[in-house]
């Protein structure tokens, strides 16, 4: 008796920070959310990939044996590939010269990547699926200076999908690398310059080295997410390279086939995670959120 | 002497090129769709061969354009309410909380943002077929929402770690309960964190496409839906017009963000 008039007295006079235990309390409803709407969904679908039509692993014997599906495989890694190739050629010069630029000039071109950004992603695929067609802006340029006779096919090909992903993705690579670049300390740099290297040996031999992490990083983030798009590359792709998002969706909306739908979700799952796990092991936690 | 903009020489000038053109290449479509939406040619010639609001008026004489506008402004609205108050709750628990696995916890709430879209489209919409929420407006919320809390999470998880805790300890010393300190002293203080959240909740919402894809039944469709299933037949200018008011409001939320963020500052 005394000992519990004793612990609620202490509980009583306790400071507030001792109220510690409820916290956990408070993720609750989230944590119910997501299990239930996220959790539950997805391990029910990738159930299904071993169960429909038969239980066993037909779906992924037929997905990784046909060479149509082979196919997609190829097509995603190799718009992804792309993508981030071109996303990282021209995102470095960018973040560069943002991380010197003078703060005024730099904070218009921060203003225009976060409007990008944040505007509609069909608005900017609407955009681009008008000025890359037959009679689009670009053929009609490209004809006007005498480059071309004929109108090049610039939508429902490879062409279209890289341009339409690279305008999506630049934002996503230019920011982490203006982090990285904005945190090499200059005297570094000026060192490099005093022991006589080159402009150009600098470049090469220390401000990309020192870049490198954050390059790969952001290489990583970049060709993961265009792993799993879906409206850019049904939009500006063709069907002969039909990535393997607009796979899933097909395999569920037009053929209602669960088990096919399934095991392609699992495979984009399984190398989404394991990319994000090298990122984890290599890079830490830094990343910045996309959709 | 590469991290000085003053001392780099014609290298400057191939930095500030490559910047500008790309600056270029990020804005240059974004204005061109918004010229065209008041172009009078059904066919999109650029530069227009006159002007015109005939696409506007379009638009907006279609009642199935308006009624997918006003589902997506309910759904949006629900779940950036939805959003903000679970995101405090659970930023809360999170940042103040000294249970084990924390860490793992956070990295779980924020698996949404990372995942492919597609995946949880996917699942989502079988589950819903079992359960009869496909193509009903709770259905789209829930979804939404679990795209939309990781942000919302973010945010105020950030604002609440830069908030010095004893301010709220001292107002509970000075009698005030602890919901009462919180609401009182802590809420006014991670109001940016509040806003952000709630701005980019909107956003995540109002502009999804791959999800509403899936869960869109003929009679419920949300905007993106809308603009999804016309651009699939053709390249109408309504669709500029659309596309126009969504990057306004985009325009407009961005403009809210930063105008918080420096009335902060001062």
């Amino acid at each position: 008796m005394v000992a519990q008039t004793e612990t609620e007295r202490a509980r009583h006079y306790a400071p507030v920070r001792a109220r510690r235990p409820t916290d956990f309390d408070l993720t609750l409803p989230a944590l119910g959310l997501l299990g239930l709407f996220f959790v539950l969904p997805v391990a029910i679908l990738l159930t299904r990939s071993v169960t429909e039509p038969v239980p066993g692993l037909g779906n992924y014997a037929e997905l990784l044996g046909s060479s149509t599906y082979l196919q997609v495989f190829a097509n995603t890694f190799i718009v992804s590939g792309l993508v981030t190739f071109v996303s990282l050629l021209i995102g470095f010069p960018v973040a560069w010269a943002l991380a010197i630029m003078p703060n005024r000039f730099a904070s218009v071109v921060f203003a225009i990547l976060l409007l990008s950004m944040w505007t509609n992603l069909l608005a900017r695929t609407y955009a681009w699926m008008v000025l890359l067609q037959r009679t689009g802006v670009i053929n009609k340029m490209l004809i006007g200076m005498g480059l071309i006779d004929q109108p090049l096919p610039l939508v429902n090909n490879l062409t279209g999908v890289t341009i339409g992903m690279t305008y999506i993705m630049l934002p996503f690579i230019i920011l982490p690398l203006y982090g990285v670049i904005r945190k090499i300390d200059p005297a570094i740099l000026q060192a490099a310059a005093l022991c006589g290297a080159s402009r150009w040996q600098s470049l090469v031999r220390v401000l990309l080295p020192l870049a490198m992490p954050g390059m790969a990083a952001g290489a990583l983030m970049v060709f993961v997410m265009s792993l799993g798009y879906f409206v850019t590359p049904a939009l500006l792709g063709g069907t002969a390279n039909m990535m393997l998002a607009e796979l899933i969706a097909q395999f569920v909306q037009s053929l209602v086939n669960w088990g096919m739908g399934g095991a392609a979700a699992l495979v984009l799952l399984i190398v989404t995670l394991a990319l994000y796990a090298v990122q984890l092991r290599f890079f830490g936690t830094d990343r910045m959120g996309g959709r | 002497m590469l991290l000085n903009f003053d001392r780099l020489g014609w290298w400057k000038l191939v930095l500030i090129g490559i910047t500008l053109a790309t600056t270029a290449f990020l804005l240059l479509p974004i204005l061109f769709i918004a010229a065209l939406s008041f172009g009078s040619s059904q066919w999109l010639i650029f530069p227009p061969p006159g002007w015109t609001f005939k696409w506007y008026q379009e638009l907006l004489a279609d009642p199935r354009w308006l009624l997918s506008a006003w589902t997506s402004f309910q759904i949006a609205i629900i779940v950036t309410v939805l959003s903000v108050l679970l995101g405090l709750v659970t930023s809360f628990g999170l940042t103040r909380g000294r249970f084990p696995f924390r860490e793992g916890l956070k990295a779980l709430f924020l698996t949404p943002m990372i995942l492919p879209v597609v995946v949880l489209a996917v699942a989502l919409y079988a589950f819903f077929l079992q359960i009869g929420l496909n193509g009903t407006l709770t259905g789209f919320v829930i979804s939404h929402l679990v795209l939309a809390l990781p942000f919302s999470i973010l945010s105020i998880s950030s604002a609440l770690e830069g908030f010095d805790k004893s301010v709220e300890d001292a107002a509970v010393l000075c009698g005030a309960s602890p919901l009462e300190a919180k609401i009182r002293v802590t809420l006014p203080a991670i109001s940016h964190g509040i806003f952000s959240a709630a701005i980019f909740s909107f956003l995540t919402s109002w502009d999804e496409v791959v999800v509403a894809i899936f869960m869109a039944s003929p009679t419920l469709q949300t905007l993106p839906v809308k603009i999804w299933a016309t651009l699939r037949q053709d390249l109408t200018p309504v669709v500029a017009a659309a596309s126009t008011l969504l990057i306004l409001l985009t325009v407009l939320l961005m403009l809210l963000v930063a105008v918080i963020r420096k009335g902060l500052k001062s």
